[in-house]
């Protein structure tokens, strides 16, 4: 017996207007709640067997991951962001230092800051580079780095748990995704897999990164961005139990340098003025009445700092 | 003698306004990692249990930098005022996939920096297969590649933070 060969004309009309009215349902809850959108595909063809519904499912999650942004990518994603960035960021600032106990108390500070942060359900890496200029980042998923310059000029342990608190600010808010939220290679893409890191998706994606190293190694990131990174780690460091005058302190410090230091690719060049972030910060000690009394642990950090 | 009542009654509301702006909130959530609940309001008293991030306490008083709480499921003991917050906190779901448990870290809490041994006898994690391809694309030196594997490997465990914080006297350590 033959089967059928090719349809009736009227019978694939029938089905496209059959198919049109299923995703009727959807496509409206899609524009209120994309999640439960997806959830009513599988109600409407539990078994992925319509063709047609299958292949609306596929654009309306294409859209969904433009309508969701670099913000809302999953953190395996981000943390591939991040990695490539952090290979970047070794190339521009320099290998880690050699000292592997100061790598490891400086790991140590930022980890017990990243406990009383808004964002502790992800690891955090901190790695100290061995580099002449004032500068410290955060890459997008947790990696952290803090050149050799800016540690040695510091002089209390006080004064890096509030920097890296800064920087685990930044990662909390996503202030680097935020940046480069509008790059091409995010049209389309939710997740990142090695699928998408080859051929014209790999260009988008290196694309990507040199945008993400223009902000965060030569423009900055937008000035409220900072100032907001600079409040929140503050107080991740007065929550720790540091003294969160201490970044205050680093940025005195700081001005005190401004004239002679080298400016380009560091903390001079990619954050707002000085005077202007002191100010806000002197303005934000007001919640912290009490901040005298906390720790600032000066020999335990000298110790450390001698070994660099 | 008005004078002295309309004195009084803003001497009054003036006093209530301060007594309230320094009452304690009466809920409060915990806001950090490794918080626990202990015993009196001092780090040295024994640790009654360990309470995850986000749980809704009730607050039944306040002592220095020490609140005595009362857990959901009705166990009361005093938390370090670092570890919680006013405003309502999300409840955590874990650490991610290469958290901070493994505990590798050598001695940092002990009075004597010490060698750390461990590292060349532990198996190297390496980057994520999309970072792979990415360096793989970029022609990224193998240094590089190596160097981040390095990063990336280092774990700090809670309970190696917490010893780090007790020996700097930093936070609920704090004499």
């Amino acid at each position: 017996m033959i089967k059928k060969q090719f349809t009736h004309p009227d019978d694939e009309i029938n089905r496209t207007r059959r198919n049109l009215l299923k995703l009727a349902g959807p496509f409206t809850l899609f524009m209120a709640c994309p999640a439960y959108a997806l959830d009513l595909f599988k109600m409407i063809d539990p078994d992925e067997k319509s063709k047609d519904i299958q292949r609306a499912k596929t654009i309306f999650e294409g859209v969904g991951s433009i309508a969701t942004s670099a913000t809302d990518l999953d953190y395996k994603s981000e943390f591939a962001i991040g990695e490539s960035l952090a290979l970047e960021g070794f190339q521009r600032y320099g290998l880690p230092s050699k000292n592997q106990l100061v790598q490891k108390y400086v790991n140590t500070v930022g980890n017990a800051v990243v406990q009383n942060s808004m964002r502790s359900d992800i690891p955090y890496y901190f790695v100290v580079v061995e580099n002449n200029i004032y500068n410290a980042f955060a890459c997008p998923g947790g990696i952290i780095f803090v050149s050799s310059a800016l540690l040695k000029s510091m002089n209390n342990e006080a004064e890096l748990a509030c920097v890296l608190a800064h920087e685990v600010a930044h990662v909390g808010h996503k202030h680097a995704l935020q940046a480069i939220k509008r790059a091409k290679f995010f049209e389309g893409v939710g997740k990142i897999s090695t699928a998408n890191m080859k051929g014209e998706e790999g260009k988008k994606f290196q694309n990507m990164i040199g945008d993400l190293q223009t902000v965060l190694f030569d423009h900055g990131l937008d000035q409220d961005m900072e100032f907001e990174a600079d409040l929140s780690g503050m107080s991740f460091a007065y929550q720790t139990g540091y003294n969160p005058e201490g970044f205050i302190r680093v940025l005195d410090m700081l001005k005190q340098k401004e004239a002679t230091a080298v400016k380009e690719g560091s903390w001079f060049s990619t954050h707002p003025p000085l005077t202007d972030r002191i100010q806000k910060c002197n303005e934000g000690m007001g919640k912290y009445p009490d901040a005298a009394s906390l720790a600032v642990v000066s020999n335990r950090f000298v110790e450390y700092r001698k070994l660099l | 003698m008005k004078i002295k009542c309309i004195l009084a009654l803003f001497g009054f509301l003036f006093i209530s306004t301060a007594v309230a702006a320094n009452q304690p909130p009466s809920t409060i959530w915990v806001a950090s990692d490794n918080a626990k609940l202990k015993a009196d309001w001092k780090s040295s008293s024994a640790t009654l249990a360990e309470v995850s991030k986000g749980t809704v306490l009730s607050v039944l008083a306040y002592q220095e930098k020490w609140y005595q709480v009362k857990l959901p499921n009705g166990k009361t003991g005093w938390i370090y005022r670092g570890k919680v917050s006013e405003t309502e906190v999300q409840k955590t779901q874990g650490k991610e996939e290469g958290g901070s448990v493994g505990g590798l870290l050598g001695d940092l809490s002990g009075s004597n920096i010490r060698a750390d041994n461990t590292d060349s006898s532990r198996s190297i994690r390496g980057l994520s297969p999309e970072a792979t391809e990415y360096a793989k694309q970029n022609g990224t030196p193998q240094v590089y590649r190596n160097e981040l594997d390095k990063v990336i490997d280092r774990k700090v465990s809670p309970t190696e933070i917490d010893q780090f914080l007790k020996q700097g006297k930093i936070g609920e350590y704090q004499e």
